[in-house]
């Protein structure tokens, strides 16, 4: 039955059925395979699955980003970065990590950082004589932080399915973000050395106070999220829409750049982009509470505790197993299906879920930039008018670089926990 | 009995994921009782959280034929459109765990019981009375009296009557979730809670600074509803269905023992934790209560069920 | 046809940003209202019932649009009346699925209209269940108007060879 099930998921999604719709047959059928469940289970179990709380966050959080780029905010980061990191040989290509980072701080939505960020960036890094394989692949490569360095929607999505500490998780997501994004700084520099790409001329400092100054509402965003989390003041949820609305209120009323009129598009694009993954995550409930009906949880766990035995080996596979879902599947429905199952083992073996969280996340990061099914390899790829495959080529160094840094966190947790248990020592 | 071998199986959930949860107990026994009896052709398939850790979800899954056997408060129940059922939530219902038990064991029980069949048209059938244990108040100060509440806010169901009761007393009740409770206690979102002991100092709340103090109110005994599919019950064979029945009494007595010990050793283990723990007279509050109670019992018409209630004390 | 579908699209997201409005608009209202001490116990219940209206007729939406991600590199390889019939194939699938959908959506509706919402008793939880059938039945109709176009393809692609 289980193997019929995943033939049959294969063949559709080979035959090119939408990947959602894929998953909602074949809950369908592997329901309608148990003589004692009614199929009106799936129907029941999508709205189930949408019926939390925490889920709010995610078109909020895309509209946080969409405001951002339709009211040019992105663009002011944009130039405070390169007055930053510009003057370093391979400026351009600098400064695309540095905005990411200050992106991922307002919203948890990496596709809206990629498309913001690319269309201004990779026509200006070809322009300045940058390889496409460069400009697209930091583009890509780049936007990962943005689910890393809180806020965070996968993270979000993580503490709503193991009722781990979402203001744990967001600060323990500090560090981490801030090593990717160093470290494709460092193989940038050798790149641009060994390439001898350009840099920009350093501006004086009346001029980069003006930009600073510029960019400062912006700035202030993620202050104000990961502060009003971890002080109580709000959820993570509620943070969302705060985001939102301060990003729409400075627009509007401090930079000027949105117009009323604006609102009907930007909002009809968040519905679009949100309802994709969330129709998918609906239809994933459905397939999860297959899942469960077979008990694939407490199987995992005798399975793993009887074959596997050591934490190290269980971390490792853990990686390489949502490196692989993370492949074909959106982060959100790939924690929906399979958090469930490993949680269970995690916690016998006395991970903690907000380490465990990490892991997870960071790993489906990746999967934001490994084919066939990565939204942000996708959307570079289509910016700079380069084949999925040249594109993913481009991006292989990055990914070793965030597979490193995950590494480390897996195994000296400490390292991302410095900072959380330095504020807050209550979280832990 | 879909494959017509004689051998039928019974999806058994609740909504509590730790297996050391009284809920896990008494369905276990459930299972034990059900398929010794039965020689092995009853089959039990006991789910702890894994299909639904909303009681709201468990509840449509009866509903459905998705589950067979479910627990559910008294709250949620009001949600499949019987509201005489949030009586049971209604706090100061019961002043003592004995009264409760004459009510639930005795006529009381079984009226409400009929009016569960009957206005679900046979969806439910009511197996028998789980306890979730005793709820007291804890928060950042003890409670002396009643005039200690005064404008303290504190987290409790959302529910009309329970929300009425706490701003009678003066306390501000607040709609945070369970999950972010600890963090509220932590961070002063919240002032207080209320809840029974296993389940708050499992979350640890007695350990922050507004969940320190904990004054025995006491008040609500509360009820769980252990549900049947009733129109897949009246299809099982009489043998099957009397061992079902058997099998749900023993469930009974393992639960309320489980969570009667359960309260103790929490209870305990707060005191150990650092967690100050003060009793009162609840008869000021039972005063605050009782109007209430009349008014939200002539609102869901069950006034005779109360005043039977009452009468047992 | 074309322009029944177009108009349809064209509510379906009209009403689904709408919603969308309400639960941006509500949550806002619940951290304001939670910080003057007032306890408004709807709001969270009222917020997820918007977002699940906004996210299934946006979804129904992007069917239209074509957007829900696929796997299209065998459909991009094929040419000519393979790809069609693959097209064809693909809708008829999505119709099957949401036809199943549509039905046991409906059979959900039925049993949970009478449930009510846990903080305002007065609304119905039918009102929420209704969504699914809504999404199912415009799902097909948009596929439909897929098949549609296919077909013909199909037949201008016979009488060309
Ligand atoms: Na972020
Ligand atoms: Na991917």
């Amino acid at each position: 039955m289980g193997f019929l099930l995943l033939g049959l998921f294969i063949v559709l999604m080979l035959v090119g059925v939408p990947i959602a719709f894929v998953i909602g047959i074949v809950a369908l059928l592997g329901i309608f395979g148990i003589p004692y469940t009614p199929e009106a289970t799936v129907p029941m179990k999508m709205v189930n699955g949408l019926d939390s709380f925490v889920l709010l966050a995610v078109p909020l959080f895309i509209l946080a980003a969409n405001l951002m780029n339709s009211g040019k905010i992105s663009e002011k980061l944009i130039n405070l970065a390169l007055a930053i990191v510009g003057p370093i040989r391979g400026g351009l290509a600098h400064a695309n990590v540095l905005v990411s980072m200050m992106f991922a701080g307002v919203s948890g939505a990496a596709q809206a950082d990629t498309a913001g960020v690319g269309k201004i960036l990779i026509p200006s890094m070809l322009k300045q004589g940058y390889d496409k394989e460069t400009a697209v692949g930091v583009t890509a490569a780049s936007s990962t932080v943005g689910v890393v360095i809180p806020p965070s929607i996968p993270m979000i999505i993580f503490a709503g399915l193991t009722n781990a500490s979402i203001g744990a998780l967001f600060l323990g997501g500090i560090v981490p973000g801030i090593l990717i994004g160093l470290g494709m700084m460092i193989f940038i520099y050798i790149v641009a050395v060994k390439r001898n790409y350009p840099r920009t001329a350093r501006i004086e400092m009346k001029k980069f106070m003006k930009l600073l100054v510029e960019a400062i509402p912006a700035l202030l965003t993620p202050i104000i999220i990961i502060g009003g989390i971890i002080t109580g003041f709000f959820t993570a949820t509620e943070a969302a829409a705060v985001a939102s609305l301060y990003t729409l209120v400075v627009c509007m009323f401090y930079y000027k750049s949105l117009k009323v009129s604006d609102l009907p598009k930007i909002l009809m694009d968040t519905l679009s982009l949100s309802s994709l993954s969330l129709f998918a995550l609906a239809a994933a409930s459905a397939l999860g509470e297959l899942m469960s009906y077979y008990q694939l949880g407490t199987l995992a766990q005798e399975f793993f505790t009887n074959n596997v035995g050591a934490e190290w080996l269980f971390i490792i596979i853990i990686i390489a197993f949502f490196l692989f879902v993370g492949t074909f599947m959106d982060a959100i429905p790939a924690m929906i299906l399979f958090v469930p199952v490993i949680l269970p083992t995690a916690l016998q073996f006395g991970i903690d879920p907000v380490h465990l969280g990490l892991i997870v996340v960071m790993t489906l990061a990746v999967g934001l930039i490994t084919p066939p099914y990565g939204l942000c390899l996708l959307l570079a790829a289509k910016i700079g008018d380069m084949s999925i495959e040249r594109s993913f080529v481009a991006v292989i160094p990055y990914i070793a670089i965030v597979l490193i840094v995950l590494l480390f966190i897996a195994f000296f947790p400490d390292i991302a926990f410095f900072i959380p248990k330095l504020i807050n020592p209550g979280l832990f | 009995d879909p494959d017509g071998d004689g051998k039928i199986k019974i999806i058994a959930a609740h909504n509590q994921t730790s297996p050391d949860n009284p809920y896990q107990t008494g369905m276990l026994k459930f299972k034990e009782v059900a398929e010794a009896e039965s020689n092995g052709t009853i089959e039990v398939e006991v789910h702890a959280g894994t299909i639904g850790t909303e009681e709201s979800q468990l509840v449509e899954k009866l509903q459905l034929g998705a589950a067979d056997v479910v627990l559910v408060s008294p709250g949620f129940m009001t949600q499949t459109g019987m509201r005489e059922v949030d009586l049971f939530s209604a706090p100061y219902l019961f002043t003592s765990y004995e009264h409760w038990l004459k009510a639930v064991d005795g006529e009381v029980g079984k009226e409400m019981a009929d009016i569960i069949n009957e206005k679900s048209d046979n969806s439910f059938k009511l197996l028998g009375y789980w306890s979730a244990g005793v709820r007291h108040y804890y928060g950042k100060k003890p409670i002396e009296s009643v005039e200690d509440l005064e404008g303290l806010s504190l987290r409790t169901q959302t529910s009309g009557v329970v929300s009425d009761f706490w701003q009678a007393t003066g306390a501000i009740p607040s709609g945070i979730s369970w999950g972010e409770l600890y963090q509220g206690l932590q961070q002063d979102v919240v002032d207080s809670s209320e809840n029974a002991y296993p389940f708050f100092v499992q979350q640890a709340h007695h350990t922050t600074p507004n969940g320190k103090y904990i004054t025995e109110t006491g008040h609500d005994y509360t009820t769980r509803f252990l549900l049947i599919n009733g129109e897949k019950f009246d299809q099982y064979s009489k043998e099957h269905q009397e061992i079902i029945l058997k099998a749900a009494e023993a469930s009974v007595k393992a639960e309320r023992d489980a969570t009667n010990a359960q309260d103790v050793e929490y209870k305990e283990k707060a005191i150990e934790e650092g967690a100050i723990v003060n009793e009162i007279d609840t008869q000021p509050f039972i005063d605050i209560a009782r109007p209430i109670l009349e008014d939200f019992a002539k609102e869901i018409e069950v006034e005779a069920l109360l005043q039977k209630i009452i009468d047992l004390e | 046809m074309k322009r029944f579908v177009q108009a349809l699209e064209k509510l379906q997201i009209t009403v689904g940003v709408l919603f969308l409005t309400v639960f941006f608009v509500v949550i806002l209202l619940q951290i304001i209202t939670r910080y003057l001490g007032i306890s408004v116990l709807w709001t969270e219940e009222v917020a997820n019932y918007s977002f699940i209206w906004a996210i299934f007729m946006g979804a129904a939406v992007m069917v239209n649009r074509r957007e829900h991600f696929n796997f299209d590199f065998i459909i991009r390889k094929l040419t000519g009346k393979k790809k069609v019939s693959l097209n064809i194939f693909n809708d008829l699938v999505l119709i099957a699925f949401n036809a199943c959908i549509l039905v046991l959506g409906i059979q959900v509706v039925r049993e949970f209209w009478n449930y009510t919402w846990a903080t305002i008793p007065e609304m119905k939880m039918g009102y929420i269940w209704i969504a699914i059938p809504i999404m199912a039945g415009t799902m097909i109709i948009y596929s439909v108007s897929h098949l549609m176009d296919h077909l013909k393809a199909n037949k201008a692609k016979e009488v060309s060879e």
